[in-house]
């Protein structure tokens, strides 16, 4: 490859959206969730964030004229049990608008472990054109990252250097195959005596009255395009900011 | 000293004796377009041997033939008078403009981080619309190469700071040009997209092919005013297990950016992240990519939150003092900060 062809002129077409299937969250995020880049939607347990995952997983097989990518879609869990029976649940309403089974097409890893991820992630160059897949859901990066490495110096600068690769590659995908790429992440909680640092447009947002901000700190946070928050407000109804 | 001794071709050395150039002493004071014309050869073959006659001259021959061998060399006076000339690219927000000494300046390299989520690509986008502003509206009617390597360039949005940038254009026109109907541009937001040579960077192994291959482009492509890379620092902080080399990389890298900017008279604008950096006992922020690459640009720019509020801080610049200003990022772009446009807080 030669560095002229790195040149796209005129600039790339207006991206394409998936929808969330719900119309004010389309409005609000100016017609859904973006391909070509790394979504990130963040929020406390119990906030649905699997819920949204299915969603988009069931979505993304739409035609493009109702907001779909017209794709199958590929989920890359890390938080068990995989849902298959609320997915079932889901489907039944898709089913009616698809000429075929959407479960057909949505293709489930499990991820066990950080390298786990690195391993897959090489296979998307070959899995994801022969299986014409239009978005991946990666459900939770938190739990493959939370646990796994020590509060040490150089275990962090290891973490930091994962995240980086697995950013980079899956950036690489997204841009290569036109695909939608979304993550979901936990929130940790903010302590008044530190001075958090601050990052995107909020220092913490408030959910069920706690002070609060997405896990994984600075590094991870460069790893991503657009991050959502997610929370919820006297259990009545999820905003996103 | 002869002619004849010097180490260059027998045919050269023939038509140099035969123009009339036998002693180096008379090579001293011609310039090389001239010897070109003289001996009826390519230019780049005339500077070759002028350079091996300075050589074989040896230090004395600087007191009376500088110019020759210290070929570009420029007073400071003549250097001042070209920086009043020159037109710096506004980012939209006064305050911010003001800070900068008028804005960001062509033939410099500047540097600016903050947190994600500050605005560094929204700044960007707005930088790469300014520059193609006509100069009857005090612009440099140039284009830009937005080279982006975290996939961060978002197509509407950049239709949408054009459109706002059209629109203060013709409210300027009406305000300023009542009487003279003539000079009704006909601006046209899309065009202005047209005017972004767009290049997407998905390794570091591209992102420096892409840097080599700027000065060939920008050659083809004069009017090429602002180059934006967004980010310098992002393929460069995957774990690159052999720091010398990614310090020889970025060095290497950041002298042909410096390079082009003065060679081509454009500006650089380097979008970098923050990291955080172990110090006494304390963590504290700081640009990414380490002490040695904070030497590759002229002037750095560090973006925090303060409260609510965004400021830009100038952390390291040779004609400016160290201030900060308030700046906000809305629905048209970059813009002053004041109270009727603030950012739109969903409650």
């Amino acid at each position: 490859m030669k560095p002229e062809d790195l040149l796209r002129h005129p600039l790339p077409a207006v991206t394409p959206k998936l929808t969330l299937g719900c119309p004010l969250l389309d409005r609000l995020l100016h017609g859904g969730v973006p391909c070509n880049a790394i979504t990130e939607i963040v929020a406390e347990s119990g906030t649905g964030k699997t819920q949204l995952s299915l969603q988009l997983l069931l979505a993304a097989q739409l035609p493009t004229s109702r907001g779909g990518l017209s794709g199958a879609s590929l989920y890359l869990h890390s938080e068990f049990p995989f849902p298959v029976r609320r997915l079932h649940q889901l489907s039944l309403v898709c089913r009616l608008e698809l000429p075929h089974n959407p479960l057909d097409s949505i293709f489930v890893q499990p991820l066990y472990s950080a390298d786990h991820l690195l391993d897959v992630l090489p296979r998307l160059d070959f899995l994801v054109p022969r299986l014409n897949i239009k978005l991946i859901v990666i459900d939770s990066v938190a739990a493959l990252f939370r646990g796994e490495f020590e509060n040490t110096g150089t275990e962090l600068k290891r973490r930091s250097g994962i995240f980086f690769k697995v950013s980079s590659k899956l950036r690489l995908c997204a841009r290569k195959f036109g695909l939608a790429v979304v993550v979901t992440n936990q929130v940790v909680d903010v302590m008044e005596s530190s001075n958090s640092l601050r990052i995107g447009n909020s220092v913490s947002l408030c959910s069920s009255g706690r002070r609060v901000c997405a896990a994984l700190g600075l590094s991870w946070a460069n790893c991503v395009n657009t991050r959502y928050s997610v929370r919820i407000i006297n259990t009545r109804g999820d905003s996103v900011s | 000293m002869e002619v004849s001794s010097l180490p260059i071709s027998a045919s050269q050395r023939g038509k140099l004796i035969s123009a009339g150039y036998s002693s180096l002493s008379s090579l001293s004071s011609v310039s090389p377009s001239h010897l070109a014309r003289d001996l009826k050869i390519p230019e780049n073959e005339a500077v070759e041997i002028l350079k091996v006659a300075s050589r074989r001259s040896g230090s004395d021959k600087i007191e009376n033939g500088s110019h020759v061998i210290m070929n570009g060399a420029q007073t400071a006076w003549d250097m001042l008078h070209e920086e009043e000339s020159s037109i710096c690219i506004t980012t939209s927000c006064s305050d911010l403009d003001e800070i900068l000494g008028g804005g960001i300046r062509s033939k410099e390299v500047t540097e600016i981080g903050g947190v994600p989520g500050i605005g560094k690509t929204q700044i960007g986008i707005q930088l790469a619309v300014n520059i193609q502003i006509p100069a009857d509206y005090g612009g440099l009617g140039g284009k830009a190469i937005y080279i982006d390597t975290e996939g961060s360039f978002m197509v509407e949005r950049a239709l949408q700071i054009a459109e706002a940038c059209a629109e203060d254009m013709l409210e300027y026109n009406s305000l300023l040009r009542k009487d003279s109907q003539s000079h009704q541009a006909n601006i046209e937001p899309k065009a202005f997209l047209d005017n972004i040579f767009y290049f997407r960077i998905c390794t570091y192994t591209e992102q420096i092919a892409v840097i080599n291959y700027l000065e060939k482009f920008v050659f083809e492509h004069k009017d090429v005013k602002i180059v934006i890379i967004d980010s310098i620092s992002f393929h460069f902080r995957q774990d690159f297990e052999d720091m010398a080399l990614r310090t020889r990389l970025l060095s290497g890298m950041a002298l042909k950016l410096m390079k082009l900017a003065k060679k081509f008279n454009l500006a650089v604008v380097l979008l970098n992240q923050v990291t955080t950096k172990y110090n006494e006992g304390s963590f504290q922020l700081t640009l990414a990519l380490g002490d040695s690459w904070s030497h590759a640009s002229t002037n750095r720019i560090i973006l925090y939150w303060n409260g609510n509020a965004r400021y830009a801080y100038i952390d390291k610049s040779p004609s400016m003092r160290s201030a900060s200003s308030p700046y906000a990022v809305t629905g048209r772009g970059i813009r002053n900060s004041s109270s009727n446009c603030k950012r739109v807080k969903l409650m």
